[in-house]
């Protein structure tokens, strides 16, 4: 609590703006059992049920599958929303990490036997530290060329990999990517006849990355990033130290979007530099968070689950009749969120939910003081 | 105090994921009439959108061929119909709309999907559900060295194609009295790119030639002068390449604005066959030999007038991809009419029995469509072709194997 | 010896082409202070129009310029005045507009897919034109005549634009608003109608680049990509906002991927201008040429 004193005038700052993940005190009207709580907790419970309940009534493995991706997805953005979104730069070449993750787990299991569980560990690790080599000149960088150095760094390293057939004793296999086969399944090698063992994996990460997100809104750390994405001279003038927030921000980013890519390595069997060391992908993660509303726990979790079914399913419905319309609509909808919603549709959403709550309170209140 | 800001949000969101989820409609069987389908995964956008153009347009016009002709009379004429999927040349998207084509549009084959990248891992899907997957043209040798009992490919394979393009060498250099030492090879450094070049260089080995250039370069290039600088300096007699689209055209220009001296030029199809090759690079091809499934001279009966049909329907003359794709329909008919059934294994076990050697769609070179054990065609076979103007325009001719030559042509070689 | 002067010269003329197609992403984030994430698509627009001029006319291209250049001033103008303007507006209050960044991404797809939904994924290029495969001979040397013009052009085009900024009184408007937009205002500039221009001249010189390219190089939808990546590199070489720095920037990178195939294989000069773009990043991120440090 201490470190929320010393920086409230920077959050009062920020206004009546103040993204979700501002600190400012909710307005709790102490009146004994808060019909808000009581709802959420309910409601919460009800969604997790239904979220581990979905694979035993969505039978259709295209459906789950797409769900698969929905949360790939939400994962991926949450994971990048902690340098993206809290440190207020805009990293568009996340997919390194991606990469960093898939390959390195995919070459221990191929090449040493050792189970992708593990790899996902080193995976992780390693990007951390490619993470935070890339931060710590970039950080000092503002907007546009921090955006551009990531970009960089990233096509650089798919050029890399293409290159390479080997880096040492590893065997990357230049531009023809690596195949897993599907011979050994088992919790333990990471690989499953069903979707159903992916679902559940993507979806506890995803629920352990938004907890962690939650965690550090709330923490110190939160705290600074939003004061240095906000406000970098004054927060540095009050002795936050910004960049070292940031490069614990970035390092946990890196770190949790690697796992990703050890995920994405063993759901598809398949992994090839052009597709996963993508810029398509960078931005397919940036675009997400930012229509979402980036900067906010749930902002991802939305974008992902607009963003997602529109381009799959556009692609689906016009795909063969007009090649190519389905980006154009996932263009027109980017542009259109960012000329009426420039934080993300996680704002009216939130608006209309308080609404709703606000109602259900008064109601309840009505219905005691009766 | 922040749990509740917290909570809600998780709950919005899962709110939203279940209404979705909850709405999601499954597509609607109607079991009217009845039908085939056949799902198509070639790429509609992205940079390879040329040749998936060419094989939709090829699948439609075999099809409403087969439709029209009363379509599988041993399915009480059940009517064949064609799903596409768009893979954007990803392979992701390609293994993403696998799963959606066999779980939700339950179709009965498979196609697709030209790149072999994409391909490889989509093959993989198809096996998993036991669905049957007709490949028309991904020549990566990998896709049928899989142990996949599902998977069947129509075109020849890389080690085929390199294989045959020095047999080509080796017939022309003793045809024309030439003699062919050295050779240069440029290539897009991709899957196929890289896959076709290893083969080449084993094949130059054993054949004792001398590979003084082995050049790979980005598809993704704007200026291909330094590359073809290179291959000016290294004075190759024949200078072999794997392109596609934009860089063949770039790589062809090129090669002729600088002047560049060799013996023959000898390209692996793609790029170099696709039908804005000749348009785009104009006089520049002249002379350039590619290796090819099928061109539209050859001397079956049908094809002349097939091709004259796609030209009059969309413009372009039929390439070796499209045929692939309009035979792989009347393949798949072919099976469909012996399995009298859509159980997929009952399909999978008459494609594996094919013996097709009449009908419609035996427009290509060769006699009879006959499967081996891994599933590659083991008839395929391929053309050379030499881009020249003999009075009618710019034109591909067929020119080997000796036997398939268009009557009256001598090739050119060495190249003047 | 010999042949190092001629990839030397051949490095030097592509790469101030690359250069120009630079120029436009470089002035527009000079004024905006955004990166045009579809300056590559605004190329692409720009080689169908030139395309469809040259073609249906059968004029020499670089008489295209004519039609080309007008036609992208408007093209730019409008799209700035229609879709980024209202980020703009939105986002006054923010530092940092990378909204802005997103949204012009957003009409690199738009514009990329419209296009491969008209005019197909045919690869065009124009036949019967003058420069067509032209070479100039020095010596034993080869030099490439249409990427000798476009050479020419790149130089001409940035002077030009150079005096514009320097020297009239609309370009002196557009300096002022770029070094500070409220006191620009408070002199009474329209700071969006200012926005509006230095688009509108961004894209036009996008147009100008591709009438350079159009007489040996093809249009297709996705052309543009190849150039995209290439710019944004070339921008930061040279320095985000200089005029010179991009043509710099161009030759730079134009010599690496011409020279360095000599040495190595070609697909490792990428690998070596990424390198070089990282170094330059770190070490002196305003660029050889960048004016001032705002970054």
């Amino acid at each position: 609590m201490t470190g929320n004193e010393t920086l409230a005038p920077l959050d009062n700052s920020s206004g009546s703006n103040a993204g979700p993940l501002s600190v400012s005190g909710s307005k709790v009207t102490d009146q004994g059992v808060n019909p808000r709580k009581k709802f959420e907790t309910i409601s919460l419970a009800a969604l997790l049920l239904i979220a581990f309940g979905l694979p035993l009534v969505m039978r259709s493995p295209t459906y789950l599958h797409i769900v698969i991706l929905i949360y790939f997805y939400a994962y991926l953005t949450s994971s990048w929303n902690m340098v993206g979104g809290f440190a207020g730069v805009l990293p568009l070449g996340h997919s390194v990490f991606i990469g960093v993750g898939a390959y390195t787990s995919t070459i221990l299991s191929l090449q040493y036997g050792i189970s992708p569980w593990i790899g996902m560990l080193v995976g992780g690790v390693l990007s951390m530290g490619i993470g935070v080599l890339i931060g710590l000149p970039t950080f000092k960088m503002r907007g546009a060329y921090f955006a551009l150095a990531t970009i960089a760094f990233a096509e650089g390293m798919r050029v890399m990999v293409e290159n390479l057939d080997f880096l040492g004793p590893f065997n990357l296999n230049g531009p023809r990517g690596l195949q897993i086969p599907p011979l050994n399944f088992g919790f333990l090698n990471f690989m499953f006849k069903g979707k159903e063992p992916y679902y559940y994996i993507i979806l506890i990460m995803l629920i352990g990355v938004l907890v962690l997100t939650w965690i550090i809104s709330r923490s110190k750390l939160g705290y600074y990033l939003n004061a240095g994405g906000e406000e970098p001279e004054a927060a540095m003038a009050l002795g936050v130290n910004v960049a070292r927030a940031k490069l614990i921000a970035m390092a946990m980013s890196s770190f949790l979007t690697a796992l990703a890519g050890t995920f994405y390595a063993q759901f598809s069997l398949f992994i090839h530099p052009k597709s996963i060391i993508s810029l398509d992908l960078s931005f397919e993660i940036a675009f997400i968070a930012l229509i979402g509303g980036r900067g906010s726990i749930a902002g991802p979790l939305l974008g992902a689950l607009l963003l997602r079914p529109v381009s799959d399913f556009s692609r689906i419905y016009f795909g063969d009749v007009f090649p190519g319309l389905h980006l154009v609509i996932f263009g027109v909808i980017l542009i259109l969120v960012m000329i009426y919603q420039p934080r993300g549709i996680q704002e009216p959403l939130t608006r209309a939910y308080n609404r709703f709550i606000d109602r259900l309170s008064k109601e309840e209140q009505a219905k005691e003081v009766s | 105090m922040d749990k509740k800001i917290f909570w809600k949000r998780c709950m919005s969101t899962l709110a939203v994921t279940v209404g979705l989820t909850l709405t999601l409609p499954g597509a609607p069987l109607l079991a009217a009439d009845k039908v085939v389908k056949i799902g198509n995964i070639i790429p509609l956008s992205g940079p390879s959108a040329t040749v998936g153009e060419q094989g939709k347009n090829a699948r439609e016009m075999a099809v409403a061929e087969i439709n029209a002709a009363g379509g599988i009379a041993s399915l009480g004429g059940a009517k064949l119909e064609l799903v596409y999927a768009d893979s954007e040349s990803k392979p992701e998207k390609g293994v993403g709309e696998a799963e959606r084509l066999i779980n939700t549009e339950k179709v009965n084959v498979l196609t697709g999907c030209w790149n072999s990248s994409v391909t490889y891992p989509t093959t993989a899907v198809a096996e998993r559900y036991g669905v049957p997957f007709l490949v028309p043209v991904s020549v990566a040798d990998k896709i049928t060295e899989q142990g996949f009992k599902n998977v069947f490919r129509i075109a020849a394979k890389d080690s085929w194609w390199t294989r045959d393009q020095f047999s080509f060498i080796k017939d022309m250099s003793a045809e024309f009295n030439t003699e062919i030492k050295k050779l240069a090879f440029v290539y897009e450094n991709g899957d196929w790119g890289q896959g076709i070049a290893g083969n080449w260089v084993k094949l130059a080995k054993a054949a004792g030639y001398e590979v003084v250039l082995n050049e790979p370069y980005p598809s993704t290039t704007t200026d291909l002068s330094p590359v073809v600088q290179k291959i000016k300096r290294s004075r190759p007699d024949v200078l072999m390449m794997v392109s596609n689209a934009a860089d063949a055209i770039l790589l062809t220009n090129t090669l002729a604005e600088y002047r560049v001296r060799l013996k023959a030029l000898i390209s692996s199809g793609g790029g170099h066959a696709d039908p804005s090759f000749i348009q785009a690079a104009g006089k520049s091809a002249r002379y350039l030999f590619d290796i090819v499934e099928w061109e539209t001279d050859v001397n079956k009966p049908g094809a002349r007038e097939a091709n004259e049909k796609y030209k009059k329907q969309y413009g372009q003359n039929l390439t070796g991809e499209a045929v692939d794709a309009y035979l792989a329909m009347y393949i798949i008919k072919d099976a469909l009419e012996r399995a009298a059934s859509l159980d997929p294994e009952k399909i999978r076990q008459a494609l594996a029995d094919t013996q097709l050697s009449d009908g419609p769609g035996m427009i290509v070179g060769y006699d009879k469509v006959v499967f081996d054990e891994k599933g590659q065609n083991k008839e395929a076979s391929l053309v050379m072709v030499q881009i020249n103007d003999i009075g009618n325009g710019l034109e591909r001719i067929t020119v080997w194997p000796k036997s398939a030559r268009r009557v009256g042509y001598t090739p050119v070689f060495p190249k003047p | 010896m010999l042949y190092f002067i001629e990839d030397t010269i051949n490095g030097i003329l592509m790469g101030s082409i690359y250069g120009l197609t630079a120029l436009g992403l470089t002035i527009i984030f000079g004024v905006l202070k955004v990166i045009n994430f579809a300056h590559g698509s605004l190329l692409m627009v720009g080689m169908y129009v030139a395309y469809w001029a040259v073609a249906l006319s059968g004029v020499h291209p670089y008489l295209a310029l004519v039609v080309v250049i007008p036609v992208m001033f408007l093209f730019g103008y409008l799209l700035q005045d229609i879709v980024i303007k209202p980020i703009f507006k939105a986002e006054k209050d923010v530092r940092e507009p990378v909204t802005v960044i997103i949204v012009t991404t957003g009409v690199w797809y738009i514009l990329d897919n419209l296009s491969l939904l008209f005019f197909g994924p045919q690869y065009r290029s124009i036949q019967d034109n003058p420069l067509r495969g032209k070479m100039f001979e020095l010596g034993e040397m080869l030099i490439s005549v249409p990427k000798l013009w476009g050479c020419v052009t790149a130089l001409i085009t940035a002077a030009g634009v150079y005096y514009f900024f320097q020297y009239t009184r609309l370009g002196r408007a557009i300096r002022a608003t770029s070094l500070d937009r409220d006191a620009a205002s408070l002199a009474g500039i329209n700071q969006y109608k200012i926005y509006n221009i230095a688009f509108g001249i961004g894209t036009a010189i996008s147009g100008i680049a591709a009438i350079t390219l159009i007489p040996f190089y093809n249009t297709f939808p996705t052309v543009g990509v190849s150039f995209d990546i290439k710019g944004f590199i070339i921008v930061v070489l040279g320095g985000l906002g200089s005029i010179g720095g991009a043509i710099v920037g161009g030759i730079i990178v134009g010599l690496i991927e011409s020279v360095g195939p000599q040495f190595m294989t070609a697909t490792w000069t990428e690998a070596i201008v990424y390198g070089l773009f990282l170094l330059v990043l770190f070490v002196k991120p305003s660029g050889l040429f960048g004016e001032k440090n705002d970054w």
